[in-house]
């Protein structure tokens, strides 16, 4: 039974994925490509769960569309067009800002000396801020480790460092910034939430106040 | 006698594999017990390493016994011939490779540590692990490669069984398949069938079925699922009397499978089910609703002592 391998959807913040300028792979006809991050991630496929702040079509010829999609950290460029239907069907259903769940190809744009990576969805959900906080913590626990792994010796680790030379105190810094506002954001809510009872509270005794 | 016949049957255990028969066993220590009038442990050892001998077997190869997937128990050291069915990426640099193994038997996870500096296997290739322990976690089996142990290819093609045991997985569903949905399955081999046609049985007759293909992916490992109409039920309230109305409402049965993925494509799930192969056929499936804030404060903390 041989089966084309699937690849696994890697979580990564988006400051991570947008620092990166190489690819691996590829060198070999239907050989995967995996874009490589500083923190030493091949990553084929992500999912994301973050806010769509932007949809624009940039190519009405072509019905290509351009997404921004941002988390706590940044925010991940993105393109939708026909070549992926199941995407580009929902996103004419999703308006801005919401936020959103995405299965994602990973991809590099090389450009006149630049790299630029972007991904390309393959699908896009509505989400809730439940879902995202989640993504949040274990995207926020795959960075970590991914940095943990940095410190040791191995051939990742090794490319890694001799391609970017990654600042980690700068990385474990991004990820305690996006878990504590997550936590502050989860007091807001449960505050928020009192506040808004206590006001239908009010609200309806003023209304028996009335009658 | 009890002690007789347990001797008999822990001797019978260690050369099963070796297809020594029981009553061979009994014959040679009644020679030695009740003739010689040798003491039963002296007996014992004597016949242990006469069969030793005369099969032509190492003393590491019955201390780690060639063991059946199915017949694997945690806490022992066992030899296992098997199928590489699926390699993970590595997560820990204590990790130099993990993922799936099977046999005949049934299928179990596999760790190859780093500290064990031993080869890297392939997926789909065919090995002999000796010296590996058996541990569980969850209900699954695992087969841990240490220094000890050895991996050696084989040349023989091990058939996998699709038996897996129970397991339980929690990822984000990142993909429902297209043969999702309310769909038409073959009434003799229950395959996907379009438009009437079966790839094995050709023109049949449908039967309609509530069905979910997808993948379940935490980012560092996934598997395939597949959930049947009362798993799609408990989640989205629907069953297969109303995605036929719903079908046939719109005349058009894909309205479903996108009623599917726009409530369940991109949820995080935690499933229970049968692991065959590489498909978890999901019996109990609930969204995952982890307690969030705890484990950011625990995981801040953490990051604090680094």
């Amino acid at each position: 039974m041989v089966r084309l391998k699937r690849e696994i959807a890697k979580r990564v913040f988006a400051k991570e994925f947008n620092a990166s300028r190489f690819k691996i792979g590829g060198n070999v006809e239907k050989e995967t490509v995996y874009i490589f991050t500083p923190l030493g991630l091949k990553c084929n496929r992500v999912f994301i769960v973050g806010a769509l702040l932007e949809k624009e079509e940039v190519r009405p010829d072509a019905d290509i569309w351009r997404i921004r999609i941002a988390d706590p950290t940044g925010s991940f460029l993105g393109f939708v067009g026909k070549f992926d239907p199941d995407a580009r069907e929902s996103l004419a259903e999703i308006d801005i800002p919401s936020t959103v769940a995405v299965a994602a190809k990973a991809k590099l744009l090389e450009k006149s000396g630049k790299s630029i990576p972007f991904i390309r969805p393959e699908s896009i959900n509505l989400s809730d801020f439940e879902t995202r906080d989640y993504w949040i913590l274990e995207t926020a626990k795959a960075t970590l480790k991914r940095i943990e792994l940095m410190k040791v010796d191995s051939e990742i680790s090794r490319i890694a460092k001799e391609k970017y030379n990654p600042n980690l105190e700068e990385y474990k810094e991004m990820v305690i910034h996006a878990l504590q506002r997550l936590k502050e954001e989860a007091k807001v809510v449960e505050e928020g939430l009192e506040e808004v009872e206590d006001s239908i509270e009010e609200e309806v005794l003023d209304i028996n106040d009335l009658y | 006698m009890d002690k007789f016949h347990s001797i008999v049957n822990e001797i019978y255990e260690m050369f099963k594999d070796y297809k020594v028969s029981k009553s061979e066993i009994e014959r040679r220590l009644k020679l030695l017990v009740f003739e010689f009038k040798v003491p039963e442990e002296e007996a014992r050892r004597t016949i242990i390493n006469g069969l030793r001998r005369d099969l032509n077997i190492s003393k590491e190869a019955l201390r780690f016994p060639l063991t059946k997937i199915s017949e694997l128990e945690p806490g022992k050291w066992v030899s296992v011939k098997a199928k590489v069915i699926q390699l993970w990426d590595s997560t820990s640099p204590s990790i130099a490779q993990w993922g799936i193994v099977g046999d005949e038997t049934g299928t179990a996870r596999f760790v190859i540590w780093t500290k064990s500096s031993k080869g890297k296997v392939e997926e789909g290739k065919n090995y002999l692990f000796e010296k590996v322990i058996v541990d569980e976690f969850g209900g699954v089996k695992s087969i841990k490669v240490t220094s000890l142990s050895e991996i050696k290819d084989i040349d023989e093609e091990i058939e996998v069984s699709e038996e897996g045991g129970e397991v339980e997985a929690i990822g984000a569903l990142v993909s429902i398949s297209q043969n999702s949905g309310l769909i038409q399955i073959c009434k003799l081999c229950g395959r996907f069938t379009k438009a009437g046609i079966c790839k094995e049985h050709g023109k049949v007759e449908g039967v309609e079925v509530l069905r979910l293909r997808g993948v379940l992916d935490d980012g560092e490992k996934m598997f395939e699922i597949e959930m049947d109409e009362n798993c799609i039920r408990s989640l989205t309230g629907l069953d297969l009397n109303a995605a036929k109305k719903m079908a046939f409402e719109n005349l058009d049965r894909s309205i479903v499978l996108l009623e599917l993925k726009r409530k369940l494509l991109g949820r995080y799930f935690r499933v229970f089910g049968e692991l065959k192969f590489r498909t978890i056929n999901v019996k109990r499936a609930e969204f995952f609703r982890p307690k969030i804030l705890e484990e950011v404060e625990k995981t801040l903390e953490e990051v604090k002592n680094w």
